[in-house]
């Protein structure tokens, strides 16, 4: 039976189309994947569907019933839940209180025989209730714990209650396995099919072609907001699904070149690293490292390790509370940003529009950021206009960026190109290291080839590099020796030529290869 | 590609006259209760101030301290820092130079005005150094902190002016410091109200103009404002800039207060700063001007030009001379939302804040 | 010892309209609205009741008047600062300086220098007599014989801190302060939430206003309220949002203005120097509780507020 049916949908932003005549159909009971590429129109779509976007034209059936929904207060009542990939949680809140946020349970009172209610939430009535949801399912967490004190699977697990709380039929899941471990994702993989034997339908939107083929039952290609492809997962392959989206054959593996770096000199080191958040807790702990020239190191970890923090110290915005870092055997510990750049670090930060680029600034503004007091451009405190243009003009030539405007914006050029601008920035100073984190989050896949190619051309230069993603298939595509992060410590090294993701997958759940037996052994006992 | 530069100054210039001409919609209402007429008011309100010589010249010479003060708020408004102390900043200022223009009045003009000029910057600098530390250091939100220390330093110049003999000229009718001598006063430009001080402020404004469009201080001013993280991350060191922007903004402000005293006011009064003090006016002036240098030269004029026509408008007509602060208030009031915002970068930075969330 | 329970009967007396302020403040707060414009709410407040006053010579039409009023400055303060998205902090400065600017416009027109309701309201029939209180020794003093107001500002902060956290309508508010994007996809309408917090704010406020120009002073001029708007906002900020921390430095406020004002008494033409008592020490607690907040960050720039 067909439980959603698209006719036509389409959804234009001005002038530009996301959603281009639309027609899906997904049958009750069926795991149905959505892929495409970043910017394809996936989420555009299921935002129309979840009544968070109004289509521009076009119609949505729900079983059968043409539907239109104002809000996703509709799309609920109509039974459809969506969980998006950035949890919309709020963290200084209670399980219980999360999942039943915007259906609170009220206190009635009584006075003789007129009942009336003082809008007071009932606390009792909403754990008893949230527990019981939890227990039907299997959850394994607790009402009562607060949001930000769980992990990240558990809070996926509060999403999904709160979808379940509501009755919904079909559950949509944006990127869901976005920050899961690998073992992580194979329980997501469980919760799935169990719900799906309750019952329930589910829309995955993803990227990750190798868990489309292993979870889904059928799939749709979306390219520049059109369908171009509806399949059967079990007639078609990974191959074919990246051609579909991508429109030409791609390369899922770069070239490289795995070299033994053992007598090279050390470029890079870190000597008992720890730092502490704002509530006194080491957030990274004691890490050590070193980096040889034209070696590429990589973290790997399941994203809230300690990797931002540890990236943060390395690029000068945190301050550490003890351990030493050295660059050629200077320590440059703590050194501000300024410091470090001239010190002849370069940095692609994780979080592009946070910190790599301003998106309200001029694009050529950007382009010399970090080092606008570099005499090559400013002189007695002074910047010279052309120089800096110039320097726009000969870097975007070189790095082969694509700018509509040059005298535009940075929020007007689309996550692959604004990447290149900090990878050409930061690359034309010539470091001795580059300290990258997540270089390819939110860029396609055009962009990733790109991107990861210069990043070993940069190698080949004889530069060393620190490379931090959450993208486990990045790090071992590109690293020579990959480190896991947990809870803050360097949990173990793999080397990334020998390595297995079932191995680093271990890792980064936190579990070490030699005490992997014993912990085992612990849990049986307490059990 | 120049029709779209064109169109977005359109724009631009659009949405700055609109709050304006909402104000001064709302401000007929305001003059009808006082039973005149808005055209005849407004009429009055300009052309006295803008469509003659003297009354020009008179505009410019009011719209100097304005500049500054102008300035002083964009420095730091444009660097996401709300120093609100530039009221304070004048009038300690002032109070400052007046007591010294009275006591060193034997030294000879060419050495007397320049060192007030100074003495004004340093009082400046100094009353923004503990803001500026408390925010650059601890983070101490500056906005509480400068306007609740202008309440405090309007009241301790108070107590100085009418109570400490020092200070009080017995003499005056009403309570005021001495008068500085007539070396400290700042000479006027033949029969006219200008002085030589509006060309001192000229040449700060130019300087001040290419700091904020071309220096490297500039630049990070507009980062800080724009993207806190973007700027410390890209080395541009935050708590020390804040320090520096803080303290430029005072001395400003300071040069603003030392030229308003030798070039009109003379002695300190309570009323030295004016409704509601030329601090203030600076907000409005920061504002209209969309924070950028040759936005604020305007501005100041223009509101320079109404607070010149305010008391012509006082003269002929039974409205009130305070129609201005109200015409002020409700300037910033619509100032405060963006009319002309152009509606289709507006829809795809949604777009792209939508699809940033699924990347 | 009669000075001691005389500044602390005068805390009480100030604190009522900085407390009222504050848990005005509180609401925009918690909603993610920073509403600079408290200052200027409140000195509408005492400006139109005071006026309505003169000419009723009916309290309630005054209060009434300050209630209405200050629902419509809610309405656009909200309607600039969430509808319009606006830089609400300019939008805040603009009611502050509007304020003002209304009030010195009006009395121009009218011409006098303030508007005086002595003879409309007696000051003595707003303050409650509690005969409970008042045969208790020196608890009489401090306690008894305070404008209902002031009585009022107190009970408030248990009702406010139960609304924010107890009531659903509280935890929208929170919620929609903390995390936007939960509030919404969960259909909970965001804007209106924000709306009526910064219209709680407001008609709170107005009470701060009206317990100023009628209940102590009975007569209203532009520069009654003395910065109270900010002192709001400072112990907003002491306290971190919380209702009964932030309640906690309005009162220490309150009782710097007692302190200020019963010293100035006494020690003559110095007088006018202690009224910086309380400015100063507002910024002195204030620097401290940030300082030792501070203190914990390694974080460069305060770029992870």
């Amino acid at each position: 039976m067909e439980i959603i049916k698209t006719v036509n949908l389409t959804k234009m932003f001005g002038d530009f189309t996301a959603n281009n005549k639309i027609n899906i159909s997904v049958n009750a009971g069926e795991i149905k994947a959505i892929v495409g590429e970043n910017g394809a129109g996936k989420t555009t779509l299921m935002n129309m569907l979840y009544g968070l976007l109004k289509p521009t034209d076009g119609e949505i059936y729900i079983k059968g019933n043409l539907t239109k929904f104002d809000s996703p207060t509709d799309a609920m009542a109509s039974g459809i839940g969506m969980v998006h990939q950035h949890f919309k949680l709020v963290p200084s809140l209670t399980v219980y209180e999360n999942v039943l946020l915007g259906t609170e349970i009220l206190k009635t009172h009584k006075i003789g025989k007129k009942s009336f209610s003082l809008r007071l939430i009932d606390k009792q009535a909403e754990i008893k209730v949230v527990s019981e949801l939890i227990k039907k399912y299997n959850f394994n967490i607790s009402a009562e714990s607060r949001i930000k004190d769980i992990s990240v699977g558990a809070r996926q697990k509060v999403e999904i209650l709160k979808m379940l709380y509501r009755d919904v039929e079909i559950l949509i899941f944006d990127e869901p396995t976005a920050v899961l471990t690998p073992q992580e994702i194979l329980t997501f993989f469980e919760t799935l099919r169990t719900l799906k034997k309750q019952g329930k339908t589910i829309i995955l939107i993803t990227h990750k072609l190798q868990e489309v083929m292993e979870v889904s039952d059928s799939v749709t290609v979306i390219k520049q907001g059109e369908v171009i492809g509806n399949l059967l997962t079990k007639d078609t392959s990974s191959k074919e699904l990246a051609r579909l989206m991508v429109g030409r054959d791609v390369l899922l593996k770069v070239d490289k070149e795995y070299r033994d770096y053992e007598g090279k000199d050390i470029v890079y080191r870190l000597e008992g690293l720890t730092t502490k958040n704002n509530d006194g807790i080491n957030v990274v702990n004691n890490v050590s490292f070193s980096i040889r020239q034209g070696e590429i190191v990589g973290i790997a970890g399941v994203e809230g390790n300690g990797q931002s923090e540890l990236l943060d110290m390395l690029t000068g915005v945190l301050k550490s509370t003890s351990g030493k870092v050295y660059l050629k055997e200077r320590e440059i510990t703590n050194f501000w940003p300024r410091r470090l750049r001239e010190s002849k670090v370069a940095f692609i930060p994780e979080d592009r529009y946070e910190k790599g680029l301003c998106q309200e600034m001029l694009i050529c503004e950007n382009m010399i950021a970090g080092y606008h007091g570099n005499e090559e451009i400013c002189k007695y405190g002074f910047i010279s206009p052309k120089k800096m243009l110039d320097k726009l003009d000969r870097l975007i030539d070189e790095y082969d960026i694509r700018v509509s405007n040059k005298d535009g914006l940075i929020s007007s050029l689309s996550g692959g190109n604004a990447q290149k601008i900090i990878i050409a920035r930061e690359f034309d100073s010539n470091p001795d290291l580059l300290i990258a984190a997540q270089p390819t989050r939110g860029v396609d896949i055009g962009a990733i080839e790109y991107i990861h190619n210069s990043i070993l051309d940069l190698q080949k230069a004889n530069k060393s590099i620190l490379l931090v993603s959450s993208e486990l298939s990045e790090i071992m595509n590109l690293a020579d020796r990959i480190l896991v992060m947990f809870k803050g410590s360097i949990i173990g090294e793999v080397d990334a030529k020998n390595a297995t993701r079932e191995e680093i997958g271990f890792l980064m759940a936190g579990i070490r290869k030699d005490s992997k037996d014993e912990k085992v052994d612990r849990k049986a006992k307490t059990n | 590609m120049k029709k779209w530069i064109e169109k977005l100054k359109l724009t631009k210039t659009l949405s700055t006259l609109t709050p304006i001409l909402i104000a001064f919609l709302i401000g007929a209402v305001a003059i009808i209760l006082a039973k005149e007429s808005p055209f005849n008011t407004y009429y009055i309100l300009i052309s006295k101030s803008l469509f003659n010589i003297k009354g020009l010249l008179k505009t410019l010479h009011y719209a100097a301290p304005l500049i500054l003060s102008g300035l002083a708020i964009a420095v730091s408004f444009k660097a996401g820092l709300f120093n609100m102390g530039i009221e304070g900043q004048i009038i300690s200022s002032g109070f400052v130079v007046a007591m010294l223009g009275y006591r060193l009045a034997s030294l000879p003009a060419g050495v007397l005005i320049p060192l007030l000029l100074l003495v004004g910057i340093i009082v400046g600098v100094i009353m923004a150094i503990l803001p500026a530390f408390l925010k650059a250091k601890y983070n101490v939100n500056e906005m509480v902190v400068t306007l609740l220390l202008n309440y405090a330093i309007y009241s301790v110049l108070e107590y100085l002016t009418s109570n400490v003999a020092f200070f009080r000229d017995p003499s005056s009718g009403y309570v005021s410091t001495y008068v500085i001598g007539s070396n400290a006063i700042i000479s006027r430009i033949g029969g006219s109200k200008l002085t030589i001080f509006f060309f001192i402020v000229m040449i700060v404004f130019v300087v001040m103009y290419f700091v904020m469009k071309r220096s490297k201080l500039g630049f990070e001013i507009n980062a800080m404002g724009k993207n806190r993280s973007f700027s410390e991350a890209t080395g541009m060191e935050i708590q020390k800039k804040t320090m520096y922007i803080m303290l430029l903004s005072g001395a400003l402000a300071g040069l603003a207060g030392a030229g308003w005293m030798m070039a009109e006011k003379f002695s300190y009064t309570l009323d030295f700063s004016g409704t509601p003090g030329l601090g203030w006016d600076g907000m409005l002036i920061a504002l209209l001007g969309g924070h950028t240098p040759i936005g604020i030269l305007v501005a100041a004029i223009f509101y320079a030009a109404l607070k010149t026509g305010a008391s012509s408008v006082a003269i002929y007509t039974s409205v009130p001379a305070e129609i201005i602060i109200l015409l002020q208030a409700l300037i910033v009031l619509f100032l405060s939302i963006k009319f002309f915002s152009n509606k289709k970068t507006k829809k795809v930075k949604k777009e792209v804040k939508a699809n940033g969330v699924s990347a | 010892m009669e000075l001691v329970l005389k500044i602390l009967s005068d805390s009480l007396y100030f604190t009522g309209p900085i407390l009222l302020c504050t848990l005005g403040g509180l609401f925009a707060y918690k909603s993610g609205m920073i509403n600079i414009g408290l200052e200027g709410m409140m000195l509408f407040g005492g400006f139109i009741s005071a006026l309505v006053i003169f000419f009723t010579g009916s309290w309630i039409l005054g209060l009434f008047a300050a209630i209405i009023l200050a629902i419509l400055l809610g309405l656009l303060f909200s309607f600039f600062g969430v509808t319009k998205k606006a830089n609400f902090i300019i939008t805040g400065f603009a009611i502050n300086l509007l304020a003002t600017a209304v009030g010195k416009y009006a009395l121009a027109l009218l011409g006098t220098n303030d508007i005086n309701v002595i003879n409309d309201v007696v000051r003595e029939r707003s303050n409650l007599d509690i005969p409970i209180i008042r045969s208790i020794p020196y608890i009489s003093d401090i306690f008894n014989g305070q404008s209902w107001f002031t009585y009022l500002s107190f009970i408030l902060i248990g009702v406010v801190s139960i609304i924010i956290y107890k009531t659903k309508f509280g935890t929208y508010v929170r919620v929609t302060g903390e995390n936007e994007a939960a509030a919404r996809s969960l259909g909970i309408k965001v804007d209106v939430i924000k709306y009526l917090a910064i219209i709680a704010s407001a008609i709170l406020c107005a009470f701060a206003g009206y317990n100023v120009a009628i209940n102590q002073l009975a007569s209203y001029t532009p520069d009654i309220t003395a910065g109270t708007g900010f002192i709001a906002l400072a112990a907003i900020y002491c306290g971190q949002g919380s209702p009964k921390s932030s309640a906690l430095y309005a009162i220490i406020f309150g009782l710097s203005r007692a302190l200020a004002l019963n010293l100035s008494l006494r020690v003559g033409s110095i007088a006018g120097l202690l009224e910086i008592i309380p400015y100063i020490m507002i910024v002195i607690v204030l620097s401290t509780v940030a300082i030792i907040r501070e203190r914990k960050t390694l974080y460069r720039g305060f770029i992870n507020e």
